[in-house]
């Protein structure tokens, strides 16, 4: 038996086979023959068990997380449609009394907001954490704690900002807020407070799931799992999650500004002092428009994911839809300002928007049409999954060919806010993501439940939706034709809306009556279980579909196929009786194997944290600190914001350990060491998501910058003189190279133990002299950020800087107390590393940052 | 990052395309600076896809699927094709509105 993993004739040399190095013949060894040692199994179940009673709050396993995060998404779901009946109830006929008009105001921005911020993006997401681990055989996402942090944050704030509609105090701006509606002059309570900061948790909890997303379709593949074997579902979600990683931060840096206007007067928005209320506009679309993909592109995977089983047959085209999805993953990007057209654009932008907007339809078109041949060419079965599947097709088409006809923009300036545009996209939403997502309900139930959903109350939950939708939605096209505008709480009688109207409201009872029922669905056979689950009952060939425990798959298998139960076969009982990869557990502890990133080859094994508190606490005071703020209890605000984060701290403090032994076998004689640093890490790639994350919320601030100057440039004043370039270059400079020699003292066996981590700490005091010159040299030069739109935009770069460099001190204290507990591993340790990498991005982005704001306009 | 490129490549080179567009019509608006800078850029642009696109062929003819670049550079193909046609109908506007 090897020793290693063996070359395989040159890694990355034309011709190459392999990716790291790894040979892939040695996967010619499994199955292996040998019998397991007895108490194996025993020992992978004490180690992946998951706490019982009250302790269950501190799970991480997916399997617990991922149900929990399915059932609250659910939750939100239900309680905004409860808020659409009642304004349906409003609307039913004219003059109706049932809710005051401010009251209405709060539903309908309620029901937009949580059903896209607290359910479309949070469902899919929690599909991510719930599916992936076992469709890529992985034991665990990688980072099993920010699933569960997100999850939690995600809740408790969720909950908490619904609660403010019982208070009166819910935002009633519309879900995205446009000031000056929203500034305080016309909004002088705390409502739209509410969703400035309340959405803020929802941000970083998406946040850290596309991290965690993103990390483990990379990383935590089946050996074997090239990316032309991926699940389409995985590479839904990696485009997803990229996808939220770039847009995010468009409406993160636009609630700050926002709220800092609201809150400091920084005039951001303001025409009046230079600012200008269609740069939210800008930053909001940049993020809501491609929002409206990320809902849709995870429904598409798990839709592709499951005509394939449902029709029994290969899914026709797989390659075209990768290639969909990458591509709506960009095109999506390019059609922001299609909610803009009635503004005032210059006519060529406009027409580059409405380009964008008709070629963003090919990809989808690619896709539906793939899963018709598909279906067709197949033997798709009579049931409820296939229903959901077809009926959200037909609706999804029918939003398409509208969504077609508003990115023509002589249409559009006429159906611009009326019912038009709400039948069009809740057409989109629910038949390209609430159909798919109830399918998916039916279909992976199995996975997690003693029994299967029902098929008859499936059919009926199915046609009274499929009905209830039709009714609802087909009307309001008419109703938008005939002119009725969206938002309005009531209307005059004689207008000839209101049959339609009336039938709008019938149809969204029936649509509940579906809901209803399939509530009864759930509750009579749902029955949750990590072992005797009900199985393949629909017959998928995908990984998932394994016997499953806790701790996923027995053993993690070699994937040679893109339907691995289909075509290898024998897996199952091969995976169940460990004759794959990690068929045990090889260091006592949480493990899973971490793979390369293309061919899914064994790079190492990753020592995962099991069950833990701090999580959970950290994610109540996450939420905390937002709502308090909120509520104007600033104290116990930045009380609840500290405790965050000493509880992230102590969360971290557990990882990044080194373990005995240094290398272990993992089945066949092939043996992967279980600590290593650099690029290969999970840890790195987070980190260089993280980076890139703060990245976009810099290029929002300095995109803000450059559009402010474009349009009230006349007013802006001189920046400070050149020479205080020199000191402030000086600081974020040195602070990169500090943070950079620190990383090489630290592989250097001559340095003593402290001078890496104490060069680290030189490091990020000198970011901060740096920042802090910056500052000043602004202050002194009398532009302050309540004058303008220049000193809002200025000063919201310097706050941006300020933030990071706070991060950064934070980030090398910490290391130096690792390092005083003989936590720093030497020549190399990962996080040291990352926060060398953290630290040096630091320096730069200050740099760039200071250069921009200082050279232009002036001396460029 | 061989194989990103190639995979991503026709994607990102529409991207810079699009942005450029969108910078160049905010400067200019419809006047003849954006249309001509349009024109040149979007022959920048397929000019780049069209390499991006030879390249993907030329590597798809000389590995086989299961190589580490083999199937990015058989993805890569048809998403260069795509952004090919999608950076010329993106620059459509310029000469039609």
């Amino acid at each position: 038996m090897s020793s290693a993993p063996i070359a395989a004739g040159g890694k990355g040399s034309p011709g190459a086979r392999s990716e790291t190095g790894f040979d892939p013949e040695l996967y010619r060894r499994f199955p292996t023959k040998e019998e397991r040692p007895e108490g194996e199994l025993a020992e992978l179940e004490r180690v992946w068990q998951a706490p019982r009673g009250w302790r269950l709050l501190t799970a991480v396993n997916n399997n617990y997380i991922g149900t929990f995060y399915v059932g609250a998404a659910f939750l939100f779901f239900l309680l905004a449609g409860i808020l659409a009946l009642v304004m349906r109830v409003q609307l039913a006929l004219p003059l109706q009394g049932v809710l005051p008009q401010e009251t209405y105001n709060q539903f309908f921005t309620m029901h937009g907001t949580v059903m896209m911020f607290l359910f479309a993006v949070p469902a899919v997401e929690a599909l991510g954490v719930l599916l992936l681990p076992q469709m890529l055989a992985a034991r665990d996402l990688p980072f099993p704690r920010l699933s569960a942090y997100a999850f939690w944050a995600y809740l408790v704030g969720g909950l908490c900002f619904f609660a403010s509609l019982f208070f009166g105090l819910a935002p009633n701006g519309g879900w995205f807020m446009y000031p000056p509606l929203t500034s305080t002059a016309f909004s002088p309570g705390i409502n739209a407070d509410f969703w400035l900061l309340g959405i803020g948790f929802i941000e970083i909890s998406a946040i850290a799931g596309a991290i965690e997303i993103i990390v483990g379709v990379l990383k935590t593949r089946a050996p074997g799992m090239t990316l032309a074997r991926m699940p389409i579902f995985a590479w839904a979600m990696l485009v997803f999650a990229g996808m939220i990683i770039i847009a995010f931060p468009a409406v993160i840096f636009g609630t700050l500004a926002l709220e800092l206007e609201r809150a400091l007067n920084w005039p951001f928005f303001d025409p009046t002092r230079g600012g200008d209320p269609l740069l939210w506009q800008h930053l909001f679309w940049f993020f809501g428009h491609p929002e409206v993909y990320i809902i849709f592109l995870p429904a598409a995977g798990l839709v592709s994911m499951m005509v394939s089983s449902l029709a029994k047959t290969p899914l026709v085209g797989y390659r075209l839809i990768v290639l969909a999805l990458v591509a709506t993953g960009f095109i999506s990007f390019g059609v922001w300002a299609h909610h803009m057209f009635a503004v005032g654009m210059p006519r060529l932008s406009i027409g580059f928007f409405s380009a964008a907007s008709m070629a963003v339809s090919v990809p989808a078109g690619i896709q539906v049409f793939s899963w018709i041949a598909t279906l067709s060419t197949g033997k798709p079965s009579h049931n409820v999954p296939t229903l959901f599947v077809v009926g959200g097709l037909v609706i999804f088409v029918m939003g398409g060919l509208t969504g077609v006809m508003v990115a023509m923009v002589p249409f559009d300036w006429q159906a611009h806010d009326s019912y038009f545009i709400v039948a069009h996209l809740h057409y989109v939403l629910i038949g390209g993501m609430v159909f798919p997502l109830f399918a998916t309900f039916y279909f992976w139930a199995p996975m997690m439940s003693r029994r299967p959903l029902s098929e008859r109350l499936g059919k009926w939950v199915f046609w009274l939706m499929f009905a209830g939708m039709h009714l609802t939605f087909l009307p309001m096209h008419l109703t938008g034709l005939m002119g009725m505008p969206r938002r309005v709480w009531t209307y005059l009688p004689e207008r000839d809306w209101e049959i339609t109207n009336l039938l709008s409201t019938a149809g969204a009872f029936v649509l509940g009556a579906g809901i209803l029922l399939f509530l009864v669905d759930i509750a009579r056979n749902f029955r949750f279980t990590t072992g005797d689950t009900a199985g393949n009952v629909y017959g998928g060939g995908t990984l998932e579909w394994l016997p499953n425990g806790l701790y996923a798959a027995r053993s993690i298998p070699v994937v040679t196929s893109r339907d691995p139960l289909w075509d290898q076969p024998g897996i199952s009982e091969d995976v169940e009786e460990g004759r794959y990869f990690l068929p045990g557990t090889a260091t006592g502890h949480r493990e899973t194997l971490i793979t390369s990133p293309l061919n899914a080859e064994p790079q190492f094994l990753q020592i995962m944290p099991g069950p833990s508190v701090w999580p959970l606490f950290s994610a109540i005071f996450t939420a905390g600190f937002f709502l308090l703020l909120t509520v104007q209890a600033y104290t116990i605000g930045v009380v609840s914001g500290v405790l965050a984060i000493l509880c992230v701290l102590r969360w971290l403090w557990e990882t990044d350990r080194v373990v005995e032994p240094a290398r272990v076998d993992i089945g066949a004689g092939i043996q992967v060491p279980t600590y290593v640093t650099g690029g290969s890490t999970h840890g790195w790639w987070a980190m260089v998501v993280l980076l890139i994350v703060i990245l976009m919320i810099f290029l929002m601030a300095l995109f803000s910058y450059l559009y402010l100057y474009g349009i009230h440039g006349r007013v802006w004043v001189s920046p400070p003189a050149t020479f205080w370039l020199a000191p402030v270059l000086a600081g974020y400079g040195g602070a990169t190279g500090l943070a950079l020699l620190a990383r090489r003292l630290l592989a250097r066996e001559t340095s003593t133990l402290w001078s890496p981590a104490t060069n680290l700490i030189f490091a990020a005091g000198t970011l901060a002299l740096g920042w802090a010159v910056d500052l000043h040299s602004w202050r002194a030069s009398g532009l302050s950020p309540e004058s303008s739109g220049q000193g809002a935009t200025v000063y919201g770069l310097v706050a941006h800087q300020g933030m990071v460099v706070f991060v950064a001190l934070l980030y090398a204290v910490y290391i130096a107390a690792r390092n005083s507990r003989g936590l720093v591993s030497r020549p190399r340790n990962t996080s040291f590393d990352l926060a060398t990498m953290f630290i040096a991005y630091c320096g730069v982005q200050g740099s760039v940052g200071a250069l921009v704001v200082r050279l232009f306009p002036g001396v460029v | 990052m061989r194989a990103w490129l190639l995979l991503l490549g026709g994607m990102l080179v529409w991207a810079v395309h699009f942005f450029l567009l969108y910078a160049l019509a905010s400067l200019w608006g419809s006047a003849a600076p954006a249309r001509i800078g349009t024109g040149l850029v979007t022959a920048a642009c397929l000019a780049a896809n069209a390499g991006i696109l030879l390249l993907c062929v030329r590597t798809a003819k000389t590995h086989d699927a299961e190589t580490v670049i083999g199937w990015p550079a058989r993805l890569g193909a048809p998403v260069a094709a795509l952004s090919l046609v999608s950076v010329a109908w993106q620059g459509l506007p310029a000469l039609l509105v």
